[in-house]
């Protein structure tokens, strides 16, 4: 089960970024996680059949790149703000589209405001308050640069198919 | 005729993708308003007259599907079509928003998408093919 709740949320990452900011992802399962010191995160946390939450880490690297081309222009011309507002609507369509594919589309969700968490502690803690055991982790390269996803669920769940 | 429209989105970024995309189309595009959430949107129909209104559902202060309850109990709004653009993945929201008169786009979209159903739901640019 642990194999294709991976494959989901790998698959769902990948066909977001592809559609909402036209980047190409693929699993990069052989590197470690992502070094925090040089990274963001946000998180979205969700209840219903089963809760949890979802934290999506990328390298500040790609942070930028992802804003600009969501928006259609250049790096550059990202502000930081931009850069967490595009952040945190790429985890909370991540997120969306994850849920039903987990658990099908007759059951309803409820999913929170994402927020981002910036710095090493915050990132560490949110992990921690999850006793550190992600049901998932899928770790992406994407453009040559890293994002992980860490799928953290509360309790028992089932996959819909 | 053009078409004042109404971008109701909490994402600065998401907003500004719809934008781009009606941009992208050959629709006859009036005046864009923009807003952060339902409340925001609400309070932009007491100001200017507005054709269509593009909306997402999970938003802080006042949600979409509160937005659309309100706007039917006002005859000023009720007739404005609705096209909520959402990650909800949920069959029975998604059925109860069409219920109340919306059309539904799932995020991520892309650019026909939104051409097509403003084109559809409006009835203008179809013969601009
Ligand atoms: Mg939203």
């Amino acid at each position: 089960m642990s194999e294709q709740l991976k494959e989901i949320l790998s698959r769902v990452a990948g066909e977001t970024l592809e559609k909402l900011a036209f980047m190409f992802s693929f699993p990069e399962d052989e590197r470690g996680t992502i070094i925090l010191d040089s990274a963001v995160a946000a998180t979205i946390s969700f209840v219903g059949p089963f809760s949890g939450t979802l934290v999506m880490t990328v390298s500040n690297q790609l942070l930028p790149e992802l804003a600009a081309n969501m928006l259609g222009v250049d790096d550059e011309e990202t502000t930081l703000d931009q850069q967490h507002d595009a952040l945190k609507e790429t985890i909370n369509i991540i997120c969306g589209n994850l849920l039903p594919a987990i658990a099908g589309k007759e059951v309803v969700f409820n999913i929170d405001a994402p927020v981002i968490i910036a710095g090493v502690e915050a990132i560490k803690k949110v992990i921690e308050d999850h006793d550190n055991k992600p049901a998932s982790i899928v770790k992406l390269n994407i453009e040559e640069s890293e994002c992980d996803l860490l799928l953290f669920i509360n309790g028992k769940f089932t996959l819909a198919s | 005729m053009t078409l004042n429209i109404l971008i109701v989105d909490d994402s600065a970024v998401m907003r500004a993708m719809i934008l781009k995309t009606m941009h992208m189309t050959d629709l006859p595009l009036g005046e864009i308003y923009q807003a952060a959430n339902g409340q925001e949107g609400l309070d932009v129909f007491n100001q200017h007259w507005i054709d269509l209104v593009i909306a997402d559902i999970n938003m802080p202060v006042m949600n979409g599907e509160e937005m659309i309850d309100r706007m039917q109990e006002n005859p000023d709004t009720k007739e404005i079509p609705i096209i909520v653009v959402s990650t909800e993945g949920s069959k029975t929201r998604i059925e109860r928003l069409q219920y109340k008169g919306a059309r539904f786009i799932h995020k991520p979209f892309s650019p026909e998408i939104i051409r097509d159903t403003v084109r559809d739901i409006t009835g203008i640019g179809v013969s601009d093919e």
